[in-house]
């Protein structure tokens, strides 16, 4: 299953699942982040990590090992 | 607080998520232009006022930290949290106005969801309305305000409009509300945190769906009409879920993978140097003006310990604060506007994965960056980074950026060490001290990250998740008066800690030997009276303190005078140069002061072996011992206040001095063995 980290420039994505065991999940979902979103990586950093992706209309920097836990449809 | 003010005087809270326009409400209410920062941390603090006379509304109003969601996870949410409930001097709200961003109703949404299902009375006041009408767009109030079953408000900002029908609102609320009375407040507590969320996130999406309706076309401003209809058409469906295309086309270059981190080196070198260059002329302004008012003092009173304590301790100390508030005032001004503009969110973003690499987090770039200027508010602005080992992490590492305070101990040592023909090798020479400092405090933190279970005791894991606002252009308004509070901010903390130090050290530097027996002939009054002084630090505690530290001076080279120094260099490293001039016995003022001093620098010698005292060798080390050094107790004092023990100030105070008295040994021990004495 892939996942918002691997997604590439610009391709958009719907949120199947959170992983619950991630430590960060909480605060994930939090923001916005919750199961049939759509998300689209917007732009990643010059070192490939945090990576950009939009969800409900903001755009969110988040590191890739956190953005691991957003499983993709 | 509220225990001073009227019992009986209502309590409403602001809370709203980050970049929510939190602030802006607070500080149309209040009238007074307050900026918040998010204070994580054992330092949460927060901002209260009465509200504005003129809306005739008895109560106190607070401003508190952004938040998300109302379940805390770190130690510091749980604070920011848990004071919302029953904040130990201000009690529970009697009313919350929560700020929502109505282009981000559906991230926005939880929070005062949160809140209602709490049992705080809650009034939504819905913001950046304008942004949405640009998009031919607005929020049905009548219809959110039944969906959640709260009182439901738009305000614009920026032309006030709407603040009336606010006033409205919260009197018919302060009406109903008793403040004696007990409130039934339940924290928000779902045993399956994340299925709620899910839920909630639901119930939001449904919400969001029915409430954004077309705003009619004449209340649109007839020239921007056409515009406004085209884009009408394409956002019939609109739930707030599309990106700002401006902003997205700027991020295309800003955060592009090449150009984006150009620019970031870009922007950050321009802010860095403009901390000096643009500050150094207001600096040397206040040192003058200090300067001049010491020795008017000196030289219209009658000359005795009080004279010198109002001059040498009470003036100088005073001048040693604020000779930085220039640098501090452009540092905050800069830093200001790229966050108003948004920029400063991405900076973190670009730098996260190298800081990230030697345990820091992309937040820790700002604190670090005003670490340059001085490490006081640094140490302070490091309360916006989330995690707890992260910010005691970056506390500890500041010390290692090479302030401005040691800018004129370097400005000395290379005017000692380059040849007067080539005046150019002292950039050189700066911008390479520079480097040095910078690549050292990486390797520093590199070796200290091995060892940081040890030291900060926090876990918690490593997260980045940061919302990049849109761009905007800055509210020159709310920048200068976030620079005016954070700058009086600096003042009110440091000052009366460096100016305690200064009198502390004016002590030991001028007692016991009061008055001094010293050989006037032939001199005038201005060279008597540093002939005094310098006679009168040769025998004073701190010479005293210096002959102690002898030992440990010798295997670097130097000895009990360049040790006074240092010791005085204590208060504010900047007296270095000064207490050198008194130490050898400089005599005369001003201008010549330096060049003065360069040549008893070159004269002078080891008491006891009759060498050369300052080498080619020993400068490189005593700038090698200021890069490394933590030598200031102004901020070995903010360091303990913010770290809250003394844990980590004490080990900053004997890491970082050990490291700089064996780099400067190596130094000249190791130039000295390669034949450069």
């Amino acid at each position: 299953m892939r996942t918002a980290a691997e997604l590439n420039y610009r391709e958009k994505g719907i949120i199947s699942e959170i992983d619950s065991s991630h430590p960060s999940s909480k605060r994930i979902m939090e923001h916005g982040f919750t199961p049939g979103q759509t998300i689209e990586l917007i732009c990643k950093s010059t070192f490939n990590d945090p990576i950009a992706i939009s969800i409900r209309g903001a755009l969110i920097a988040i590191r890739k090992s956190e953005a691991d836990c957003i499983k993709l449809k | 607080m509220k225990d001073d003010l009227d019992v009986l005087v209502p309590l409403i809270t602001l809370v709203g998520p980050p970049n929510s326009g939190k602030t802006t409400l607070f500080n149309l209410l209040s009238g007074k232009n307050y900026k918040t920062v998010n204070y994580p941390g054992s330092t949460v603090e927060y901002y209260t006022s009465r509200i504005l006379s003129n809306y005739n509304i008895k109560a106190e109003l607070v401003d508190s930290p952004g938040i998300v969601s109302l379940v805390p996870e770190s130690l510091d949410e749980k604070i920011a949290v848990d004071s919302l409930y029953s904040h130990p001097k201000l009690g529970v709200p009697d009313l919350i106005i929560t700020t929502i961003d109505s282009c981000q109703l559906s991230r926005h949404l939880l929070l005062p969801k949160q809140l209602i299902s709490s049992g705080f009375n809650v009034i939504i006041v819905l913001t950046m309305t304008d942004v949405l009408a640009k998009k031919g767009l607005r929020v049905s109030e009548n219809i959110l305000s039944q969906a959640l079953n709260c009182d439901v408000v738009s305000i614009n900002g920026r032309s006030k409009q709407g603040i009336e029908n606010l006033i409205h609102v919260i009197n018919s609320h302060l009406e109903l509300i008793k403040v004696t009375d007990t409130k039934k407040i339940s924290p928000y507590n779902s045993l399956d945190n994340r299925k709620d969320l899910i839920d909630t996130f639901k119930e939001i999406e449904e919400i969001v769906n029915e409430v954004y309706e077309p705003v009619k076309v004449d209340e649109i401003n007839l020239k921007v009409a056409n515009k406004e209809l085209k884009i009408l058409e394409d956002s019939t469906n609109y739930n707030g879920f599309t990106l700002d295309e401006i902003t997205l086309k700027i991020d295309r270059v800003l955060l592009h993978r090449f150009w984006g981190f150009l620019v970031f080196l870009l922007v950050m070198g321009l802010t860095f140097t403009s901390i000096f260059w643009i500050a150094q002329p207001l600096m040397d302004l206040v040192d003058q003006l200090f300067t001049n008012l010491n020795t008017l003092v000196v030289e219209n009173f009658e000359p005795g310990w009080f004279t010198f304590l109002v001059s040498d301790g009470i003036i100088s100390g005073t001048g040693s604060v604020l000779v930085f508030v220039p640098q501090i005032l452009i540092l905050f001004l800069i830093l200001g506007l790229l966050e108003d503009s948004g920029y400063l969110a991405r900076g973190a973003m670009l730098i996260d994965k190298p800081l990230s690499k030697i345990g820091l987090n992309g937040r820790s770039f700002v604190p670090m960056l005003s670490g340059f200027a001085c490490a006081i508010p640094a140490m302070i602005a490091a309360r916006t980074i989330p995690n707890r080992k992260e910010r005691l992490f970056t506390i500890f590492i500041i010390p290692l950026m090479s302030c401005s305070a040691r800018l004129p101990v370097y400005a000395l040592l290379i005017a000692y060490l380059i040849p007067r023909d080539k005046p150019w090798l002292g950039g050189i020479l700066l911008g390479g001290i520079y480097l040095f400092s910078i690549v050292s405090s990486i390797v520093v933190a590199w070796i200290i990250n091995k060892f940081s279970k040890r030291i900060f005791s926090a876990e918690g894991s490593s997260s980045f998740i940061l919302e990049l606002p849109s761009y905007r252009v800055p509210k020159i308004s709310a920048v200068i008066n976030h620079t005016y509070n954070s700058s009086k901010e600096y003042i009110l903390r440091a000052g009366p800690m460096i100016l305690g130090f200064s009198l502390v050290l004016w002590f030991l530097t001028f007692f016991p030997n009061i008055n001094p027996q010293v050989e006037t002939e032939g001199l005038t009054v201005e060279q008597i009276q540093n002939v005094e002084r310098a006679e009168r630090l040769e025998h004073s505690f701190a010479a005293d303190l210096g002959k102690i530290i002898q030992p440990f001076m010798s295997p670097i080279g130097m000895d009990w005078r360049i040790g006074v120094a240092l010791i005085s260099a204590f208060a504010a490293r900047e007296v270095f140069v000064s207490s050198l001039a008194l130490t050898f016995k400089v005599t005369s003022e001003d201008e010549e002061e330096q060049s003065t001093l360069l040549n008893s620098l070159r004269n002078a010698k080891i008491e006891t072996t009759g060498e050369k005292l300052f080498t080619v060798a020993t400068s490189i080390g005593l700038i090698v011992f200021f890069i490394f050094a933590l030598q200031c107790l102004s901020t070995v004092a903010v360091s303990r206040k913010e770290t809250g023990g003394w844990k980590i100030p004490i080990l900053q105070v004997v890491i970082f001095t050990s490291l700089a008295y064996l780099m400067t040994f190596i130094t000249v021990n190791g130039l000295r063995f390669f034949g450069i004495q």
